[in-house]
């Protein structure tokens, strides 16, 4: 399958628009997720209070992410766990690649990581011959179908059950059935034999707990559990914002990332790993690898409203709260991160002048505000990032026609500005428009019925493109006032 | 040139862009606002009395479809055991090395139970049955620590898991417990909410994806 990339997302909303079988697939999202996440936030006494809570965690451990980070590491270090540090995905990659053949593994079980999308960390495994097989159901019909996730939480949403059934029968072998459970029970079977014969499981993180060196993972189908108990070596890839200072800190991401994920109280499991096991008869893994990874997180510390977007604890509400996301989908977004966040993320990862339209994939409705757990204001970063682009600190050289084309724009608006400040000069530019507007008019609308404007002012074509501008009236309010037949027509 | 860790480069770069910070947040001055709801406590449902604490920990359960049976003592905990034993018709059935498991184990005769099952014969079995060292009434979450019973596989594995849990050892929250248990903290903890789900077709929900399929408590609600 062609990837889709950020720097043609208008191309590849417009082509996801078209396709019916897709808006059939998204349709669940809405009908299911945004009630089951009302639902579930009813259970709270104080939900609103818990999201401030979080936010000023998640803002004090920016704030000093050098000292938790430190913190963590040591007391990771002290329960037995191996720490390594990843500038960039690249990096991050063959410390993975490296840890694999020091187990001589051939194979790798991976459960569900946003982190290992990122970094593109299949890919990279194939490369050096190791083969990855993903057990998250949806990572795994993903994986079969040779396509990348479209959501943060449900990564195969973008498929229909017979689309998922056709994979089956091409993939696996299985007779054609539109049965979940039987989807569910042959995915159960074939990962077993996977699981039985892996030495090494790939992971993410979702919290780091800086005081005791605490990983935790949440799930709900039992396959992180798999992977980090049944293998040999334990390898978990964390994001350098996923540590939290304190144990007791768990309490309140434990009560969002759930509810506003997936509109559960609680999700099936949770795994508290810290470091390595002491007996070596226990179950579970003998050596355990957290890889820290950086891959353009630290930069987005050097600005208050860029900073947030760390705060990001990948619940997915956003997404399905967005009225872009339900209607284009995540492949449009050409990024593992879709939807609200992913525009805001996406751009500061892989350098603003890639992803460019991204930070317009918005209405800047404020759905996505509303619903986030950490209360990131996405909409506040969305326009930070169009400044940046219209500022030009990210077009390039000033050669750069896009950047030559801005300066005009913001040209036009500030003679506008002071021409509509002064009452001659707005009373004389009435009248001009008055005028000159004879020609474009039609049944008292300036749109695309004439045509001209396009022709006229092409800047100004493309907003009439999409609706009607009304006319001018023939005679301003103030004039009526004037020679008095605002009174005329009151006593009428 | 100085050859830098990719530790110290991710630490100074850190340090770098927090510095490049510092003049707007001294504006908004938020740092001090942030510490102090950060430390700030939630209000906490208190729940003391036990009987409210199991019924509380058996509603919950029951919205998540596990099917829990109170038992007075040992005996009637065993009589339980046997009777899902008996639905499920399982026949290799795998044991935790608790305490309380091997107690009320011992006293089913007819049945036999493997203790430090190897993984070969985990694959192959019907039932695992552990208990758990704590109990969140407000979730209906079981808590199982590794290091103080070998929970990890037996149940995850086998696709029915039976659990015994004292009604001494339910709390109301999980801030209570995740106070509790912080002091000894293992290598390995385990909070299990349910039987194993997935939502990832169609957001059609399926139970029993990689996990046990069924979860069955037993309550004893003498000790």
């Amino acid at each position: 399958m062609q990837q889709l990339t950020a720097e043609t997302f208008d191309q590849n909303a417009r082509a996801a628009l078209r396709d019916p079988v897709l808006h059939g697939a998204l349709r669940n999202l809405a009908d299911n997720f945004v009630g089951r996440r009302k639902n579930a936030i009813a259970s709270v006494d104080d939900w609103e209070g818990l999201r401030e809570k979080a936010r000023a965690i998640k803002e004090e451990t920016l704030l000093h992410l050098d000292e938790y980070l430190l913190k963590f590491v040591e007391s990771a270090e002290n329960a037995g766990a191996k720490i390594h540090w990843a500038r960039d995905g690249k990096e991050a990659c063959q410390i993975v690649i490296d840890l694999v053949k020091q187990s001589d593994a051939k194979m790798v079980v991976k459960a569900k990581s946003m982190a290992g999308e990122e970094i593109h960390l299949n890919e990279a495994l194939e490369k050096a011959g190791i083969e990855p097989v993903e057990t998250d159901l949806g990572e795994w019909i993903i994986q079969l179908a040779g396509e990348t996730p479209s959501h943060i939480v449900v990564p195969a949403i973008h498929k229909t059950k017979e689309q998922i059934a056709d994979i089956f029968v091409e993939k696996v072998g299985i007779e054609k059935t539109d049965n979940v459970d039987v989807l569910t029970k042959t995915t159960r079977r074939i990962l077993r034999e996977r699981f039985a014969e892996a030495e090494v499981g790939i992971s993410g993180v979702n919290f780091g707990v800086a005081e005791t060196g605490t990983i935790l993972i949440l799930e709900n189908e039992g396959n992180i559990r798999l992977t980090t108990s049944l293998t040999k070596t334990h390898i978990a890839i964390m994001g350098i914002e996923k540590v939290i200072p304190k144990f007791a800190d768990l309490d309140v991401f434990l009560k969002l990332l759930p509810r506003s994920g997936t509109g559960q109280r609680l999700t099936a499991y949770q795994s508290l790993i810290t470091g390595t096991k002491k007996n070596a008869d226990d179950a579970g893994p003998e050596e355990v690898h957290i890889v820290l990874m950086d891959n353009g997180r630290s930069r987005m510390l050097s600005h208050p409203v860029t900073r947030q977007s760390l705060a990001c604890i990948r619940c997915g509400a956003c997404l399905n709260a967005c009225p872009v996301y339900q209607q284009v989908g995540g492949h449009a977004y050409g990024s593992v991160y879709p939807g609200p966040i992913g525009a805001v993320i996406t751009p500061q990862l892989i350098g603003i002048s890639k992803a460019k339209q991204l930070p317009y994939a918005s209405s800047l409705c404020g759905a996505c505000k509303e619903v986030c757990p950490v209360k990131i204001d996405i909409p506040e970063l969305l326009l930070h990032l169009r400044a940046e682009i219209t500022d030009g600190t990210a077009g390039g050289s000033p050669d750069n026609p896009e950047r030559k084309r801005r300066f005009a724009e913001s040209l036009a608006f500030k003679m506008y500005g002071k021409a509509w400040s002064g009452q001659f000069s707005y009373g004389l530019g009435i009248k001009a428009a008055r005028l000159m507007q004879k020609l474009i008019v039609r049944d008292g609308k300036i749109g695309k019925a004439s045509g001209l404007i396009a022709k006229l002012l092409p800047p100004l074509g493309a907003w009439t493109a999409w609706r009607d501008a009304p006319a001018v009236a023939p005679r301003s309010f103030r004039e009526m006032w004037k020679d008095g037949s605002i009174a005329e027509a009151r006593t009428k | 040139m100085v050859m830098t860790t990719a530790r110290e480069d991710i630490i100074g770069s850190i340090r770098r862009h927090l510095a490049t910070s510092r003049p707007f947040d001294a504006v908004h001055g938020e740092h001090r606002h942030f510490e102090v709801v950060a430390n700030q406590a939630l209000p906490v449902e208190n729940v003391t009395d036990v009987r409210k604490l199991l019924d509380n920990f058996c509603a919950s359960a029951e919205m998540l479809g596990i099917h829990i049976e109170i038992a007075s003592d040992e005996r009637e905990a065993a009589v339980l055991i046997e009777s899902v034993i008996d639905r499920t018709g399982a026949k290799k059935i795998a044991v935790s090395n608790s305490q309380l498991v091997s107690e009320v184990t011992e006293i089913i005769e007819t049945v036999e139970f493997t203790r430090n099952a190897s993984i070969d014969f985990l694959f192959d079995s019907d039932l695992g049955i552990t208990s758990a060292q704590w109990a969140i009434a407000e979730t209906g979450t079981l808590v199982l620590e590794a290091e103080n019973e070998d929970h990890r596989l037996i149940s995850l594995v086998p696709p029915v898991h039976l659990c015994l849990l004292e009604a001494s050892k339910i709390r109301q929250t999980l801030g209570e417990i995740l106070e509790l248990t912080q002091a000894n903290l293992g290598h390995a903890m385990t909070f299990i909410t349910g039987a194993s789900r997935t939502s990832d077709i169609e957001l059609t929900l399926a139970i029993g994806v990689h996990g046990p399929g069924e979860l069955h408590i037993i309550v004893l609600n003498d000790r």
